[in-house]
Formats: structure tokens, C-alpha cells, sequence
């Protein structure tokens, strides 16, 4: 492939002097989205320690998923989740024609159901401690609350953002950058309840089922 | 950097989301999971188990992937699908090998025979 | 909810007291007063030529990613400095220590170093060479070397670059100051478990330890994140992947491999940190703990870690060899493929690190037989340099040098790889210093490698070449040297020495402990060699011209030399693979005709302030400083949200002021200081 002769002809271009446009709002989106794989990679230690602590002997005599989780209770934070993300995603459609309402009033009904999702969340694992299945108590457990609670952290986080979008919004209007975090936002937002239905499906129904 | 070159309203990643995509990703997602719920409920045996669990995740994650995310191979979107597909190997290495690696490990390293028999599950 | 810790806590100070300064140490003190000396030297010359607002403006503040670069390579040769006077003292310490019959000095039974002190030297030695020192020489090269050559102004995200440098520096500083206030970890780089937990070692070394590389590694998936971006979103017209110069192809598999493996480190640390604060039981030895977990976590990002390293070395033989043979890098694309193999397989492997840990036939097999094939795809591109030296025109400059040593040290530091691969050998082995022989060798061939980048491009950034007398005086003996040091090691490994020890209690050993002093002494007159090659050019300063080497090939070397800040004056149209000896050969224009405006951005001084704020977030949590611990996290999110209102996009450079800049190229070096520019789009250029 380096045989070929070097040729010049008049219509070899040599310099860009109209400058090469970047696409802003591509480029910070490829960007957020290469931070949420290696977010998922962070999620997939935890899925592995997790993996790897759940039998009796991590257990050390307190019981496992199955002894401590509701499936029907899981399936409710699912239902919340789902709801939180899709209000969130329609809220985006605002974006299309510039409606400043629909974008807050979406991200508005998306953090309530986040911050209700957190609620009944951070309930249940009270509950758990209280009945003597705290986080310290063994291996196991320990596991299972730092898989729940950087889940729950992420959205806790994810909350933070939307009430700083509300801000920029509110300052700058729908131009390109807020555009582009929110796109981002969206994203983040999405893959929260793609990380949910693994940890739902893998922990709560798995676990409980076996 | 140059921020106001374009119109935003008309960048691919606004254009491409519809009402219609996002019900469609949120009603297939919330009906995986009602059938994994079902599926647990019925305790069937482990390796029918892992594969209707499996079966339904994948529907679910795929509708979101597709749906909510938006991805394919256009051009505004084929990198995204590009750096998910090189990245999606590793999870399944390091979750699935370290499974792998662990898996007779105690059975091996502790010699407690009752331990070792609840290892077999 | 916090474990409780022994010895004194305070509300104010943690767990700093006066005792935590080592004020009697016969050691530490004299460092401490040269470093102090020195740092107040610096800092008193910095004022005296009143070149603090220059420092802040140009440098601190800079979001250019070829000063980042700098910056960087700066970092890595003070920590590769600080990491060899740590492998000094180490080789010392056994050339007398060995055998019952040995002296001991300065309060040592045996040698002068007691057992505690050594395993800091050895764990700061590992951590420091690896992390703060291979690391961002690496990194420093990329970040200068990407954008340039795919014709980018700068890094897609270029305040995000510079928080990545700045995170690296608050981790290389937390390593730093564990010298001089408490201690560092004694429970080796990669932190054995369960020594690593608060019941075997309750000091402050593993939290310094910890957050040090948690901190530097969150700076390196940034970095990571920004390499991709860039080499996806920003290349020049006409570049099309297979126009992309391998050593960025290979600098985006690093970079895959840096997004995708440091998230693991990530987590192995948070849930370490987790028992060592809140008492949970991960990795304890009861409780349900198991701490091969978090071997088995450490090295899912240790493995890949490696490869992180040796490709851009590799990538930097990809560019150095073609130059100096005056030829095209044979096999290009089996280059790139091979490239992406390795990434791909060194994913796969990581469990030869613990063959020993009884996971089973099978498993053992697998990891065993994957390592192995990491071997062919290796071989590829060992064969590619060969060939391409072969029937080129080879002529040995000192960049060359370095890059044919490598080659070298790669066949030595691979074969050896290759038997420790075999696990039955691995076995008898295993924690032997014939592993620690193998894998300096493989480190050898990165740093062998840098040096042959940072010579090879020097003049590209600083507009003259280095002196290649001391050049040639610093490789010989940097190479005799390391024959003299890991020769005898790989020959004690193979006689049975273990790794690791303070005292060598056989006597039989010490011929080979006597050669490895000699060695690292040679390595000393090495070290003089290049402080005073730095001096000596830096003092004679010969321009370079616009072909410092007269044999360059790719698109970087296109921009003027020195470097200008906005790197190419009009962006280039890409033709071909190597650009600049296709235009040379086609006797195609190497200068625009005309220039047009350029848009760059701004500097800000907050990823400097938010990596001191982390910084001081480290070092409150090493210390349990609770209060601090909460300010500093509070101030970390404060940065964050106040950058997210910083709407400033840049500058314009009009196309006369680009002319002027032309015309007398040194005005526009990254080192000459530019005026004040306005804030705001003033002029818009499209």
C-alpha cells in the first residue's frame, strides 16, 4: 500500500482553509457515553464481587438474597424507574421544538419518581439492618448494599444534575450546550434503569429463586 | 468550543427521539420484567432458570438499547454502537471468568467436607 | 459508623499528631532538608525573575494539550528519579545484608534499613514506578503527540485534559508527602490482602497508598475518555482510518484499555476503602470476607494495566524505526490488528498473576494458554520492525538506539514471559525474583521506549535537538546497567531467592547481590549522563531547523518547529499514511499559501484548584480529618457546578496575527509568553 507513486494533480487538496466544523454536541455525547461503558464497568466489579460472595459461606450464617428481598417489591422500584426515565425521555422531545416546558416539566416528574425510587430504596435496606442484616454483618451483605447503594448513589447524583439543569435552563434557554448536557442527561438517566433491570433480574429474581 | 454554528433543534440525537419509541421502550421493558417475575415465581429448575432470567434481561436491555438510547449505525450514532459492541466482551470476561475462576475455589482451598457439600447448591 | 482507630484522633487534626513527622529518622531528614532546599530554590527564582503571573497564566492555567504534555513527562521523570533512589537504596540494603554474620547500621539488625522501612522503600518503588512515573511519561507523550498527528487544534475536551493532569499530580503529591508526614504502605504495590486490611496494618501508609492510585487513575480514565474522543471526532480532512499513524492507533487502544480496566481498580479500592473505614468484611480474612477477591480485582486492571503501558511503547517503535531505517513501517495493517489483539487478549489473562491460588485445572489452563497467545500477536510486530530495518538505510542516532534496545529487551523480557506462562514453571517460581527480573524487563522496553520519544520528539516541542554525545554516554550506560542488575536476577530467581527481602539469609547469593550494586551504580553515572545532557542542551539551544532529524514521516512533523500553540497554522488536507514524506516526495507545498482566523480556547484555573482540592481530600482522608474530608468534598462539587456556568468559548487568532506568528516562529513556541486575550467570541470567524 506504500508502493504507489506519489502523484500531484491539480484537484489534490492539500490545506483545509474553510476549517473543519466539529460537531459540538456529537463530540460531548461520545464523550458522556464513553464515561458511562466505563461506568458499567464499575458496575460489572461489583456484579462480579457480588457473583463471587453469594453463598453461605460469604453469608457467614446470615441468609442470602432469597431470605432478605421482596421480588414483588423489587418489581414496584422497576415500575417507578421505568416511569422516572420514560418521563424523562419524553420531556426531551421538548428539545425538537424548542419547549422549554415540556424539557422541565419532564426532568421535574423523572426526579420525583428518582428521588421516591431512592425513598423506597434506602426504606428497604433499613428495614434489612434493623433486623440484624446490616452491612457489616458479613461479606455477602456487604456486597449487596455496595451494589444497591452506588445504584442508588448514581441516581442520587442524577438528581443533583436535574436540579442544575433547571438553573441553566432557566439562565440560558435551550441553546447548543444545554442542549448537549441534556442529551447527556437523558443518557445517564436511561442507563440508570439499564443498570436496575440487571441488578433487578440478577439479584432480586435470580437470588430469590434459587 | 463554537457553540452557536447551528440550529440544536436539528442535531440528529434531538431529531431522533419519538413519542411512539419511548412508550415501546418503556412497555417491553416493564413486560420483561413482569415475565422474569413470573419466571422466579415459578421456582422452575436452575438451568431453565438462568435461561428464561437471561432471555428476558436481553429483551429488555435490547428495547432499551435500541429504543432509548437510540443506537444504530448511522452516522451520528454508529460510534456509540462501535464502543458498545468492543466493550460489551468485557463484561462477560470479567464478570463471567472471575464466576468461572472462584467457582471451585473453596470446594479446593477449605477442606470442612459440610462446607463443602453446601458449596454444591 | 466509622471504625475506630488506634492510637490518638483528634477532631481537628484526625490522626496527625507531631509523632507522625519522622524527625529522627537519619534518612529522612536530610531528603527532607534538600527538598526543602531545592523546592525553596524554585520557588525563589520564580519570584525573583517575577515570573510568577507567567507560571499561573501559562502553565497552571493552560488548557493547551502539548504544555499538559509537558507538564505530564515533567511529573513522570521526577517520580522516575524519586522511583530509582527507591531501587538504590533496596539493592544497598541486600548487597549487606546477607548471611547472620552481617553488619547493621542505623538502628538495623541487619544492612540499614529496619524490615518496616524497606517494605515502604519496595511498595513505594513498585507504586511510583508504575503509576506516577511510566504512567504519565506515557500519557504526557500522547496528549502531545495525538492531536498533532491528526491535525487537531487540541484534545476534544481540553479543560477535561487538564483536570486529568491535575488529578495525577494531587496522587504523585499524596505519595510525596507520605515521605515526610506519617508513613507509606508496607503491603507492596499491588496491596497483598488481608496485610492491607486495618487488623494487620492499621498505620496511615495503605490510605495513602489507596487513595494516591484511586485518585491518579480517576485522572487516567478522563484521560482516556478524551484520547478516544479525539482521535474519533477530530481528524483532519482526508484522514481516514487507515491514514490514522500507528502510534495513534495505538494510543487509542490504550485508551480502551485505560476506560475499560481502571473502572475495575476502581471498585477494588472503593470496597478496600469500605473496610477500612466503615469496617464492612470484602476482603477480611472472616466474617465471609475473601481476599482473593480483591487479588482477582486488582489484576482484572493489573494485567490490562500493563498492556496500557507497553503499547504506546510499542507505538513509539512504530514511528522511531521507520524514521531512522529512511523506510515505510512494514506491515501497517497487521500492525494496527495486532495492536487491537493484544488489548483484546491481554483482557483475558489476568489470572497468571495468582496460578497459585487454587482455583483449579481448567481455569489454570485457560489463563495459561491465553498468555501464551498474547506471544503471537507480539511476534507480529516484532517482525515488523525487523523488516522494516531490513534493507533500510539505518543510520543510529540515539533515538534509534533506544528503540533497537527495546526490541532487544522485549525478546529477553518475552521469552521469559513466555516460560513463567507455562504454569507448571509458574509454580517453582512463583514470588521468586526471577518474576521481578522478567517484568523489569518488560518495563525496561517502555521505558527504553520513552526515552527514545521524548529524545526523538524533543525538537518538535522545544525547537532543538538534545546533545547526542551524552545522549550516546546516557544509553550505554543506562544498558550496562541494567545487564549488570538483572542478569544476576534472573540467575538468583532461578538459584531460589524469594522477593521481597529485607535480609538474604543465604550466603551463597552474594556474588549476584554485588553485581546487581554494581549495576545500580552504573545506573547512577546513567542518571548523571542525562542531567547533564538536559543542561548541556538547554544551554547550547542549536535551532533545530524544520527537519530536526531530516528522516520524519508523519503529519506532526507538518506543523513549524517549534511547535506554535495553535499547532497547524491552516489545517492540513491528509493524503496519505505519512504526509510529510508523501508532500516531500510529491513535491507537494509543506506551507500554506494564505492563513485563515483560528479559534482556540481558553485557560482556567479551576482544574488546578480542583486538584489541589483533591489533593487535600486525600490527604484529609489518610488522616481522618472529618471536617476536612467534608469541606473538601463540598468544594469539589462547588468547582464542578461553578465550571458548569463558565460559558467562555475561546478566543479568535486573526489570520494577520497567525502571518506574524509565522514569520518568526519562536514567538509562538509554547514557552514564549502570549498577551492577555479578551474573553468572549470577539470577531466571529465563520
Amino acid at each position: 500500500m506504500h508502493s504507489e507513486k506519489p502523484t500531484l494533480t491539480a484537484k489534490t487538496a492539500l490545506w483545509a482553509y474553510e476549517g473543519e466544523e466539529h460537531d459540538f454536541i456529537s463530540t460531548r455525547t461520545f464523550g458522556f457515553w464513553l464515561y458511562l461503558l466505563s461506568d458499567a464497568l464499575i458496575f460489572a466489579g461489583l456484579f462480579a464481587s457480588y457473583a463471587v460472595m453469594d453463598n453461605p459461606m460469604s453469608a457467614f450464617g446470615h441468609p442470602l438474597a432469597n431470605g432478605l428481598l421482596s421480588a414483588s417489591r423489587g418489581l414496584i422500584q422497576t415500575f417507578i424507574v421505568l416511569g422516572s426515565v420514560f418521563s424523562v425521555s419524553v420531556g426531551s422531545l421538548g428539545l425538537k421544538t424548542g419547549n422549554k416546558g415540556l424539557v422541565l416539566g419532564g426532568l421535574a416528574a423523572g426526579g420525583l419518581l428518582g428521588a421516591l425510587f431512592i425513598w423506597f430504596g434506602v426504606s428497604d435496606l433499613q428495614v434489612m439492618a434493623a433486623a440484624g442484616n446490616g452491612p457489616l454483618e458479613s461479606g455477602y451483605l456487604a456486597c449487596l448494599y455496595a451494589l444497591l447503594i452506588t445504584h442508588a448513589l448514581h441516581m442520587g447524583f442524577g438528581l443533583l444534575w436535574i436540579v442544575a439543569m433547571f438553573v441553566h435552563v432557566a439562565r440560558w434557554g435551550l441553546d447548543a450546550m444545554n442542549t448537549a448536557r441534556l442529551l447527556c442527561l437523558r443518557m445517564f438517566w436511561q442507563f440508570q434503569a439499564s443498570v436496575w433491570v440487571v441488578i433487578y433480574v440478577y439479584v432480586y429474581l435470580f437470588g430469590g429463586a434459587h | 468550543m463554537g457553540t452557536h454554528h447551528y440550529d440544536p433543534t436539528q442535531h440528529p440525537e434531538v431529531r431522533q427521539g419519538t413519542i411512539l419509541r419511548y412508550v415501546l421502550a418503556t412497555v417491553i421493558s416493564a413486560a420483561a420484567m413482569v415475565g422474569a417475575y413470573y419466571v422466579a415465581m415459578s421456582k422452575p429448575p436452575l438451568v431453565s432458570l438462568i435461561e428464561e432470567l437471561a432471555g428476558t434481561l436481553l429483551v429488555a436491555l435490547l428495547a432499551q438499547a435500541a429504543l432509548y438510547f437510540g443506537l444504530d449505525v448511522s452516522r451520528a450514532q454508529i460510534w456509540k454502537s462501535v464502543s458498545l459492541v468492543l466493550t460489551l466482551p468485557l463484561f462477560i470476561i470479567s464478570i463471567g471468568i472471575t464466576v468461572w475462576a472462584f467457582s471451585s475455589l473453596y470446594g479446593r482451598t477449605m477442606p470442612d467436607p459440610a462446607i463443602m457439600s453446601s458449596m454444591a447448591m | 459508623m466509622q471504625v475506630a482507630v488506634e492510637g490518638p484522633w483528634s477532631p481537628l487534626l484526625g490522626r496527625l499528631t507531631l509523632d507522625a513527622i519522622p524527625y529522627n529518622n537519619p534518612i529522612i531528614v536530610p531528603t527532607f532538608i534538600v527538598a526543602a532546599l531545592a523546592g525553596l530554590v524554585a520557588v525563589g527564582a520564580v519570584l525573583y525573575y517575577k515570573k510568577l503571573g507567567y507560571i499561573w497564566r501559562e502553565w497552571l492555567c493552560s488548557v493547551d494539550h502539548k504544555k499538559i504534555g509537558v507538564m505530564y513527562i515533567i511529573l513522570g521523570l521526577v517520580m522516575l528519579f524519586r522511583g530509582y533512589v527507591d531501587g538504590l537504596m533496596m539493592r544497598t540494603q541486600q548487597a549487606i545484608a546477607i548471611g547472620p554474620d552481617s553488619p547493621g547500621f542505623l538502628g538495623a539488625k541487619h544492612g540499614y534499613l529496619p524490615p518496616f522501612h524497606f517494605d515502604q522503600i519496595y511498595s513505594a518503588h513498585g507504586t511510583i514506578m508504575l503509576i506516577f512515573a511510566a504512567t504519565p511519561l506515557l500519557t504526557g507523550l500522547g496528549n502531545i503527540i495525538v492531536p498533532l498527528q491528526i491535525g487537531a487544534r487540541d484534545m476534544a475536551f481540553p479543560y477535561l485534559n487538564a483536570t486529568s493532569l491535575w488529578l495525577t499530580f494531587a496522587g504523585a503529591a499524596l505519595v510525596m508527602i507520605s515521605l515526610f508526614v506519617g508513613e507509606f504502605s508496607s503491603a507492596t504495590w499491588v496491596g497483598l490482602m488481608p496485610y492491607s486490611e486495618m487488623a494487620s496494618n492499621p498505620g496511615v501508609g495503605v490510605d495513602y497508598w489507596m487513595w494516591a492510585i484511586q485518585i491518579s487513575s480517576i485522572g487516567t480514565t478522563f484521560n482516556s475518555i478524551n484520547i478516544i474522543a479525539t482521535i474519533v471526532k477530530m481528524r483532519a480532512p482526508g484522514m481516514t482510518w487507515f491514514k490514522l499513524p500507528v502510534f495513534s492507533w495505538v494510543q487509542l487502544t490504550t485508551a480502551i484499555i485505560g476506560l475499560t480496566a481502571f473502572p475495575i481498580l476502581t471498585v477494588a479500592l472503593t470496597l478496600l476503602g469500605l473496610d477500612r473505614y466503615l469496617g464492612t468484611h470484602f476482603f477480611t480474612a472472616g466474617m465471609g470476607g475473601n481476599f482473593m477477591l480483591y487479588i482477582n480485582l486488582f489484576w482484572i486492571w493489573g494485567h490490562p494495566e500493563v498492556y496500557f503501558l507497553v503499547l504506546p511503547a510499542f507505538g513509539v517503535l512504530s514511528e522511531v524505526v521507520p524514521a531512522f531505517s529512511r523506510k515505510a513501517l512494514f506491515g501497517y495493517p497487521t500492525m494496527v490488528a495486532a495492536s487491537f489483539s493484544i488489548a483484546g487478549i491481554g483482557w483475558m489473562v489476568w489470572a497468571h498473576h495468582f496460578f497459585t491460588m487454587g482455583m483449579g485445572p481448567d481455569q489454570i489452563g485457560f489463563f495459561s494458554a491465553a498468555t501464551m497467545i498474547v506471544g503471537i500477536p507480539t511476534g507480529v510486530k516484532a517482525f515488523n520492525w525487523l523488516f522494516t530495518m531490513y534493507r533500510g538505510r539505518i543510520s543510529y542516532e540515539t533515538p534509534m538506539l533506544w528503540a533497537m534496545i527495546s526490541i532487544v529487551l522485549l525478546l529477553i523480557g518475552g521469552l521469559t514471559g513466555m516460560m513463567l506462562s507455562a504454569s507448571v514453571i509458574d509454580y517453582s517460581v512463583h514470588d521468586s525474583v526471577f518474576v521481578v527480573a522478567h517484568f523489569h524487563c518488560m518495563v525496561l522496553v517502555i521505558g527504553a521506549a520513552a526515552f527514545a520519544a521524548v529524545i526523538f520528539w524533543w525538537p518538535k516541542v522545544f525547537g532543538f535537538k538534545l546533545n547526542e554525545t551524552l545522549g550516546k554516554w546516557f544509553f550505554w550506560t543506562f544498558i550496562a546497567g541494567s545487564v549488570l542488575v538483572f542478569v544476576p536476577m534472573f540467575m538468583a530467581g532461578l538459584a531460589g531467592e524469594t522477593r521481597r527481602l529485607d535480609y538474604v539469609f543465604n550466603t551463597a547469593l552474594a556474588p549476584y547481590m554485588l553485581w546487581e550494586e554494581a549495576g545500580v551504580l552504573v545506573y547512577l553515572a546513567s542518571v548523571g549522563f542525562f542531567v547533564l545532557m538536559l543542561i548541556v542542551s538547554l544551554w547550547q539551544r542549536v535551532p533545530a531547523g524544520e527537519s530536526p532529524w531530516g528522516t520524519e514521516r508523519g503529519l506532526e512533523w507538518l506543523t513549524r518547529t517549534p511547535v506554535p500553540f495553535y499547532n497547524f497554522a491552516v489545517t492540513p488536507h491528509v493524503n496519505a499514511l505519512d504526509e510529510t514524506s508523501w508532500r516531500r516526495e510529491a513535491g507537494a507545498a509543506l506551507r500554506p499559501t494564505r492563513y485563515v482566523p483560528i479559534h482556540l480556547p481558553h485557560g482556567s484555573g479551576l482544574p488546578f484548584i480542583l486538584g489541589m482540592d483533591v489533593f487535600a481530600w486525600g490527604f484529609a482522608l489518610t488522616w481522618r480529618i472529618d471536617w476536612l474530608i467534608i469541606l473538601t468534598t463540598i468544594a469539589m462539587i462547588a468547582i464542578v457546578f461553578i465550571r458548569s456556568f463558565d460559558r467562555n468559548e475561546g478566543f479568535i487568532i486573526p489570520a494577520e496575527e497567525v502571518e506574524a506568528y509565522e514569520a518568526n516562529i519562536n514567538t509562538a513556541s509554547i514557552f514564549a509568553e502570549q498577551p492577555k486575550r479578551g474573553h468572549g467570541l470577539v470577531g466571529e470567524a465563520h
